[in-house]
């Protein structure tokens, strides 16, 4: 198995289990476009974390982070995480 | 499902930074909103007007009426259509969403607008009540709750879009003079109530056993601006999902009910237009929803129910809401995250935030907001008072005053159009108790310092 691994700050945005794209977010909280949107300012690049089933800053970290930067070519890593 | 995609989703994503220039609607609300100043300004300076692209239903008593006005404009009403359709179908895809669903979705969005802005020009809407903005949520909330709607047709529903851009252009109606007259005292009158909602939700939640986490995100949602703010402070301080889940459902519950009651309530009290916009503007927790609210009472002063007008309504509603509320929630959301970080339960993912969070999050749109009144004030400031009043409203302020309008029906009906009741999550009875305590203090403090307090500043707005 080959891995080929980027350097990246160990960041909620680049963690393989944090989801930040609007239309994702928009779809996972009801009623956030009735009156919000996930493509505001004020949202700045917050996003849901599956792993913790949290809503966090981007720039926040914990200890199970894992890159999604990682290019393999087979691993149980890689799995598509379930939404 | 939303339209995600894995791969993209594999790379890292580095922060939008100057990328937001074109991936936030929040800018795109102000080049749209701003370009149609500037182009209702290059026309102007030259002799011209946007007014026959501004185009709205004229007063109407009978049917033949209204018939021959659509008959004899329907090419300004086409023309208009295609030019919302243009600049919102670019601005929406650059942000991700897919034209061949918004296309159709604004069409049906703009045909029905029509219907109900003719609505609300009836001679006898005011006898009835039919307020567009009332008249715009009922239909919406009829149509999405028991008719029910295609999900893709949601494209075309932009709330916070719409109201972002209709801000930009509120701008150009507000000279910023009134900015400058009456923003301290807004900022003021909004910090009071903002502080103070905040404080009665955050520790009623706490006593009923809630976590300090979504106790901050309730309290953020009743006291600053409403679901974004809920969402803003919830990312901020790591609330659980279902937390964010949650304030969202109250705060939506609780605006709806704000929207159809505090405009009626001033009414009992016969508040000026001033005085009651102030109070929309303090209680009212979303933009979206609170325009509603102002620009029922606006419609009720114009219509003589109350006094003073629906400008002053508009206006006293913006400058709190706006001017005092929304723009500080960067810092309510730098500040509760170093409070989340270092003061409350470990093992919570975070990090110190950085200051630059008070900017990222700042509701660019209120830019746009303060750039449009300065460029129509800096423009129209050698006018006399009589030649404002008799060549820039027709040919400039109003006309933008119209488009604004439009942009405003818009964002009320998509609010309808989008709030599925069966579809929110299960508020819960504690974070509803919390909310709701802190909604009644709000609303009670913010009578008390609008229409007492500061009723005659208010009163006296935009005279």
């Amino acid at each position: 198995m080959d891995h080929e691994r980027r350097h990246v700050a160990p960041k909620c945005r680049h963690c393989r289990y944090f989801r930040n794209d609007a239309a994702y977010l928009e779809h996972s909280f009801p009623g956030l476009t009735g009156m919000s949107s996930g493509y505001g300012s004020t949202r700045s690049d917050d996003g849901i974390c599956v792993r913790h089933d949290r809503y966090l800053r981007a720039d926040a970290s914990c200890a199970e982070f894992l890159s999604r930067d990682l290019a393999v070519v087979s691993s149980p890593l890689t799995a598509p995480i379930p939404e | 499902m939303a339209n995600v995609s894995v791969q993209q989703d594999r790379i890292a994503k580095a922060p939008l930074r100057w990328r937001e220039l074109w991936l936030k609607e929040d800018w795109w609300a102000i080049w749209l909103g701003l370009g149609i100043v500037v182009v209702a300004y290059a026309f102007f300076a030259h002799g011209g007007s946007i007014r026959w692209i501004a185009v709205t239903p004229a007063k109407w008593s009978t049917w033949s009426q209204l018939g021959s006005h659509f008959a004899d404009n329907y090419a300004r009403y086409v023309a208009q259509f295609l030019v919302w359709l243009a600049i919102f179908t670019v601005a929406l895809t650059v942000l991700g969403h897919r034209a061949r669903d918004f296309v159709p979705s604004f069409a049906f969005l703009y045909f029905l607008s029509v219907a109900i802005f003719a609505i609300g020009q009836w001679d006898k809407a005011n006898t009835y009540n039919l307020e567009p903005p009332l008249v715009a949520l009922v239909v919406g909330m009829v149509l999405s709750n028991l008719i029910g709607l295609p999900r893709w047709l949601d494209a075309g529903f932009r709330v916070e879009f719409y109201v972002k851009t209709g801000i930009v252009l509120l701008g150009a109606t507000l000279p910023f003079t009134l900015v400058i007259w009456a923003g301290p005292v807004a900022i003021l009158q909004a910090s009071i109530v903002s502080i103070v909602t905040f404080l009665v939700i955050y520790w009623v939640a706490i006593a009923l056993g809630l976590d300090k986490r979504p106790a901050a995100t309730l309290g953020a949602g009743g006291a600053v601006c409403g679901v974004s703010a809920a969402i803003a402070i919830a990312g901020a301080v790591g609330a659980k999902k279902e937390d964010a889940s949650i304030a969202i459902t109250v705060v939506i519950i609780w605006a709806i009910a704000i929207i159809f009651v505090l405009p009626f309530a001033a009414a009992y009290f016969h508040l000026p237009a001033g005085v009651g916009g102030a109070w929309i503007g303090t209680s009212e927790f979303a933009d979206a929803a609170g325009f509603a609210a102002a620009q029922t009472y606006g419609d009720l002063a114009g219509h003589g129910a109350v006094a003073g007008t629906g400008d002053q309504a508009i206006f006293a509603y913006t400058l709190i809401k706006v001017v005092g509320r929304d723009v500080w929630i960067g810092i309510w959301a730098f500040v509760l995250a170093i409070i989340a970080t270092t003061r409350w339960e470990r093992g919570v993912p975070g990090s110190n935030p950085s200051a630059a969070e008070v900017w990222w999050r700042f509701p660019k749109f209120v830019i746009g907001f303060v750039l449009a009144s300065l460029l129509i004030t800096a423009v129209t400031s050698g006018l006399s008072l009589a030649d404002y009043n008799k060549i820039a409203v027709p040919a400039l302020v109003g006309p933008i005053k119209d488009l604004r309008t439009w942009a405003f029906i818009f964002c009320f009906l998509s609010i309808g159009l989008t709030t599925r009741f069966g579809e929110l999550a299960s508020a819960g009875k504690r974070p509803f108790i919390a909310f709701s305590a802190g909604a009644v203090v709000n609303v009670i403090v913010g009578f008390l310092l609008s229409a007492i307090v500061f009723a005659a500043h208010w009163e006296n707005l935009a005279r």
